[in-house]
């Protein structure tokens, strides 16, 4: 179970607390359970050793964060989101924060996922542009490999695949170019006259 | 005889549910959401959804017009996250007519598309929510980026923005305190498992939710197939615990199930904790004949006890002794129909 809190780290601690009589229940990675205990005043202290032993035991994986440290001031200039505030509520600002924070984030996303390449379905189906685009990314690597193995006659294949793709992409493209007075359309009707 | 049809599984799996978690790619994320943007993100919404093929069987629902107990009715019966009801100033939800297909609106990301189901059928959840997906996709661009996949407010969603999951009823296993060993088996497969309601450990009514971890490097198919196949190995393992438990001693098991059967009937009194565990035994026992009740029906009547649902029904704020006579009442009048059909 990931904590209710960050979202990011596993969680280790069952929170309860009792406000106006309300019971409020969450399950919290260390980190968040200790900024909780400085926020909640009437909070439970009784089992604080046991918290603190936890935090020491996870250590480890809390120098993961702080390995972050060096980019809290990076900003993302789309949204004026910084590494720090992204850190401390876990979610980011807007979809070019992904672009501003991408070093720290691919090591994140490594470590949530085990893994930092999306192998599901794309807009528009599979032969949209992101389709061929990744396709291409996926030949390129193989690519590599086939060279530093030295079979030549599979990188040679690779090589004319990830060409016939780029020629397919850049058709796609020029289409698109052509396409943005239809967008443009759809987002003025939408302004007030009735939509189709 | 009764007369109903089960989904598959159901003697074991009550619900499969798909969300797909998307955000608009020029509107910025929840942290820096201003009301504007949280309104536009609703117009854009319900103008897409609304002209689908079904569009109109749908209705929004603007979380600060509703009534707290209308709110939490909503939770109890799976249509909305508890998460939704942090935003209430500027969340909304679209639920459809058969309450099989929800849209979350302005939860944690911008939109979040839902596929609920009876019984194990992952595969038409996801259908379901993704057809919606490419509906309005068509119309505004959803954030996505060719390596990491649609970009969602927090990273641990991104990439397929699909959090699939099955909730579990597993009495067998867990008297038999098989249940630590599941959980082991389960967080190697990278899935998660853990108490529907209750604390800690505990797990209320016997109920549990799996789900699927990560949402990065693995295609929704292969998501899907894989919490599908442990689902169905879990509910085999149930079934064969349910089986031994019987072989046992029948009488016995019969005479424990039963008896919950004996107090739901005839209590004046019932609160939450007590009801989900004898809805648990009742449960138990209609899945292995010992009661001629419908497991649909009993699902349905559980989530209609639960306390906002409660106060749907009362009208009224109610005190927690009012609620605890309104379910006992409920469940003696709404139980003797059950097996009378």
């Amino acid at each position: 179970m990931m904590c209710e809190e960050c979202g990011l780290r596993p969680a280790k601690f069952h929170l309860m607390t009792i406000i106006n009589g309300d019971r409020v229940e969450r399950n919290l990675c260390p980190a968040c359970m200790a900024r909780q205990q400085k926020q909640i005043p009437g909070i439970d202290f009784s089992n604080l050793a046991g918290i603190l032993n936890s935090i020491l035991e996870n250590k480890n994986s809390e120098e993961q964060p702080r390995q972050d440290a060096e980019y809290e001031d990076c900003a993302c200039e789309q949204c004026g989101m910084t590494y720090l505030e992204f850190q401390k509520c876990g979610m980011l600002g807007c979809a070019n924060c992904y672009q501003a924070f991408k070093t720290p984030l691919t090591a994140l996303l490594q470590r949530v996922h085990g893994n930092t390449q999306h192998a599901g379905r794309v807009p528009g189906g599979v032969h949209s542009g992101t389709s061929i685009r990744m396709n291409i990314d996926r030949l390129k690597q193989k690519l590599q490999k086939a060279i530093a193995d030295e079979e030549y006659e599979q990188a040679a294949k690779l090589r004319d695949a990830i060409r016939g793709l780029s020629a397919q992409l850049e058709r796609k493209e020029s289409e698109i170019k052509v396409k943005p007075p239809e967008r443009l359309e759809d987002s003025e009707a939408k302004g007030g006259s009735e939509n189709v | 005889m009764y007369d109903y049809v089960l989904a598959p599984e159901q003697d074991v799996v009550i619900s499969s549910r798909v969300r797909l978690s998307r955000n608009y790619e020029d509107l910025p994320f929840s942290p820096k959401l201003t009301p504007e943007y949280a309104e536009e993100v609703i117009e854009r919404t319900a103008d897409g959804v609304f002209n689908t093929e079904n569009g109109a069987a749908f209705t929004l629902l603007r979380m600060s017009e509703l009534e707290e107990d209308a709110r939490s009715r909503l939770v109890e019966h799976h249509l909305i996250s508890y998460d939704l009801l942090k935003y209430v100033n500027r969340s909304a939800a679209m639920v459809s007519s058969a309450g099989t297909v929800t849209v979350m609106l302005n939860e944690e990301d911008h939109v979040r598309f839902q596929g609920l189901l009876p019984g194990l059928q992952l595969e038409r959840s996801a259908e379901m929510a993704l057809k919606l997906d490419e509906a309005l996709e068509a119309r505004y661009p959803f954030a996505f980026d060719h390596q990491w996949g649609f970009l969602t407010a927090c990273p641990a969603n991104t990439g397929t923005g699909m959090r699939a999951s099955v909730i579990l009823h597993l009495p067998a296993l867990s008297s038999a305190g098989q249940m630590g060993a599941v959980m082991q088996t389960i967080a190697k497969l990278g899935l998660t498992i853990r108490g529907l309601y209750g604390e800690g450990t505990e797990a209320r009514g016997n109920l549990y939710q799996l789900s699927n971890q990560a949402t990065l490097g693995r295609s929704e198919e292969d998501v899907i197939r894989a919490l599908s196949a442990a689902t169905g190995q879990i509910a085999e393992h149930e079934r064969s615990m349910r089986e031994t438990a019987e072989k046992r001693d029948m009488l016995q098991l019969q005479d424990r199930l039963m008896r919950s059967w004996g107090d739901l009937m005839y209590a004046r009194l019932m609160n939450a904790k007590e009801f989900m565990k004898r809805y648990s035994d009742i449960r138990y026992a209609a899945s292995m004949g010992y009661l001629h009740a419908p497991l649909p029906g009993l699902d349905m009547l559980m989530m209609d006890v639960q306390p906002g649902s409660l106060g749907v029904r009362a009208g009224k704020l109610i005190s927690s002794r009012e609620s605890e006579i309104l379910r006992a009442k409920i469940l003696r009048e709404e139980l003797q129909q059950l097996v009378a059909e």
